[in-house]
């Protein structure tokens, strides 16, 4: 990191404002540390001392992800999640599903503060009611009857019917929707415990669905009759029962606030605030169990059927939700806005009406590996308003290839000694509207999964001034004619007229 | 305004009321003597040829020329007003200016053939000729000012 002091001495004063605002966005990447997310290290991990052990390679895992992590029994008084206003940690982990009673501080609304304040939240749901299991409802999940966790007798297999292998890569995934899983994590995943319905969240996404054959059962009626409760939601024609791959066992929440670049006034809140939960059926996920437990598949061959052990998902995909709940991957900012008019330089303070418009912004993405923001040009779908009530101009902002921003190539050569950046610049040209006002340019981007991206910037369009419409237009010259020649004929007219008086005048003096 | 014509009535003085040239109105000279031909159409030929030779004769040649600049002016704001209602009248500015110009010029130059009329000596009795031709000429003056400002 550079130090301030060599960042002033080359600058001259008209750079000042702009360095100042980096150095905010300085200062607020330098909380990525260590660790491979982009808003903090320190991980508390909400778990029962008992069961601390099962969840090991997890915990490890994020250890060696650069986080430092901080253990808290459900009951224990402290740390404290919130002191002072303040958040004590950049992400919260509750792995205590099956605890009845928690902590004066851990409530839902403490959980609701803690997403406000820019903390991220990984909760798991056990299948008793609990504090979550309430709270759950908030983020539009819909729960089914407690006590009843997912079921499936797909694939055939040892294992009790409630511990479901899931298969990650058949997922299918929108196009819009980031896909929390990278093609690295080969193999089923383990899951047992609750699945929920998602109402329609705009924020909310399904991270990882349910599989097909499942449904959502009481196993702790006389075994056997799990059937029985199918053939009797059959019967109602499917109503009452929770199933198949609308269902989902993990979800993504991505709160609303925040946005922007942290430059001016109307900036809004740092991208930083903006927190994210992810909600897991069981925590069983998390667990060495599942992480070590080997996926039994029978692989058909010509000569009959062979059985393969796999090792299971469970490790890297509990990490990458993790990762995308402490927003590793998926998070965008903008980092730069500037507009001006065609073939114009610098800053405008107003336009005209029907005025081109050139508007760019860059937009960097944080990533994991190399734990830096890095110019980003995948957005294909960003828009660009311009808005007085209602948005007058919605057009496409297309990245643009090999130019920087206009101030930011000159300012990056300043600062440091890196070439200029050739991507992460979405660029378009518009026509303002034959509309005077007070309008803005509003960047409104939200994809699930992806950090929410929102800028507004205001600016006046004027009309033209007194001398700024066109003059002298051929369609009126017969009244510029007209004009003329009165003028002339009323020259003519005094001389000859003065002329004739003259002569009157001789004429009285002679008789 | 259509002179009305009276030539049945016994009255040796058909009334001819043109209020714009007062000096044509002359009574004993105007009357022409052909009462016969009751047709309108005749009647009112006739008694436009007689105003046509009254104003020809009767007139001096100064608000004749006077008149002949009136006459312009009233063409030009006719000419100006159809284009601007059957072409374009945008850029307004300009018809509004071009427009105006002609009815203004045309209002000072009736004023000063008013007042240089020698008929109208008893009424403008303290208004001399060169006092009136200044008051036309200052008065021409601001309104070209302004039109030439509205113009563009």
């Amino acid at each position: 990191m550079r130090t301030r002091s060599s960042f002033i001495s080359p600058l001259s004063w008209s750079f000042f404002t702009l360095l100042l605002a980096s150095l905010a966005t300085l200062a607020q990447s330098s909380k990525a540390g260590k660790s491979a997310s982009s808003t903090g290290d320190s991980v508390l991990v909400i778990v029962e001392p008992t069961k601390q052990a099962e969840y090991s390679i997890f915990l490890h895992g994020l250890e060696k992800k650069g986080y430092a992590v901080t253990i808290r029994a459900p009951k224990a008084d402290n740390p404290l999640l919130i002191e002072d206003g303040l958040p004590n940690f950049s992400h919260v982990v509750l792995l205590a599903s099956d605890t009845k009673n928690f902590a004066q501080d851990i409530s839902p609304q403490s959980l609701v503060q803690l997403l406000s304040l820019g903390t991220n939240l990984v909760l798991t749901l056990g299948l008793k009611q609990n504090m979550l299991t309430s709270l759950a409802p908030e983020f539009s999940l819909l729960l089914p009857p407690p006590a009843t966790p997912l079921v499936s007798f797909f694939p055939e297999r040892a294992d009790s019917p409630s511990m479901i292998p899931i298969d990650v890569s058949r997922q299918s995934i929108p196009n819009d929707i980031l896909s929390v899983f990278p093609s690295q994590v080969t193999g089923k995943v383990w899951f047992s415990g609750t699945a929920f319905a998602l109402n329609s969240n705009p924020l909310l996404f399904p991270i990882l669905h349910a599989p097909l054959e499942s449904f959502a059962a009481d196993l702790t009626d006389a075994s056997g009759l799990v059937s029985d409760a199918l053939a009797d939601a059959s019967e109602k024609g499917g109503e009452g029962l929770w199933a198949g791959s609308s269902l989902s066992v993990v979800a993504g929440f991505q709160t609303l606030v925040g946005g922007g670049t942290g430059h001016g006034a109307d900036a809004g809140l740092g991208e930083n605030d903006q927190a994210r939960a992810v909600w897991v059926g069981g925590s069983s996920l998390f667990s060495d169990e599942f992480a070590k437990k080997q996926v039994v598949e029978k692989i058909q061959q010509e000569r009959g059927m062979k059985v393969v052990e796999n090792p299971s998902g469970n490790k890297q995909a509990a990490l990458e939700i993790a990762g995308w709940a402490f927003q590793e991957k998926g998070v965008l900012r903008i980092d730069e806005v500037t507009h001006h008019k065609v073939n114009q330089t610098g800053l405008v303070e107003m336009y005209t009406t029907n005025d081109e418009i050139v508007y760019t912004t860059r937009i960097s993405s944080f990533n994991p590996s190399t734990r830096k923001w890095e110019p980003y040009s995948g957005l294909k779908d960003l828009q660009l308003e311009f808005t007085m009530l209602d948005p007058h101009v919605r057009t496409a902002l297309l990245p643009v290839k090999g130019k920087t921003g206009l101030f930011f190539s000159h300012f990056s050569s300043i600062l440091s000694s890196s070439p200029p950046l050739l991507t992460g610049t979405y660029s378009t040209t518009f026509r303002a509207p034959d509309r005077h006002g007070v309008f803005k340019f509003v960047i409104s981007y939200k994809r699930k999964g992806f950090t929410h991206l929102h800028h507004t910037l205001s600016v006046p369009v004027v009309p033209p001034r007194h001398d700024g419409y066109p003059r002298f237009l051929s369609a009126a010259w017969p009244y510029y004619a007209g004009a003329i020649s009165t003028s002339i004929g009323f020259l003519i007219f005094c001389t000859i007229y003065v002329a004739g008086e003259a002569k009157e005048e001789k004429k009285s003096k002679k008789e | 305004m259509p002179p009305k014509l009276s030539t049945q009535s016994s009255g040796n003085k058909p009334s001819l009321s043109v209020h714009t040239s007062p000096n044509t109105l002359n009574p004993t000279t105007s009357f022409s003597t052909k009462p016969s031909s009751s047709s309108a159409t005749l009647s009112l030929s006739s008694s436009l040829q007689t105003l046509l030779k009254t104003y020809t004769t009767q007139t001096p040649p100064q608000l004749k020329f006077i008149d002949s600049f009136l006459l312009f002016l009233v063409l030009s704001g006719v000419i100006q007003f159809s284009y601007g209602v059957l072409i374009t009248g945008f850029p307004f500015n300009a018809f509004l200016a071009g427009f105006s110009s002609t009815i203004g010029q045309f209002v000072l130059t009736a004023s000063l053939r008013q007042q240089v009329n020698p008929e109208n000596r008893l009424e403008f009795k303290e208004v001399g000729r060169e006092r009136a031709f200044a008051d036309f000429v200052f008065g021409s003056i601001v309104l070209h000012f302004f039109v030439y400002n509205f113009l563009g």
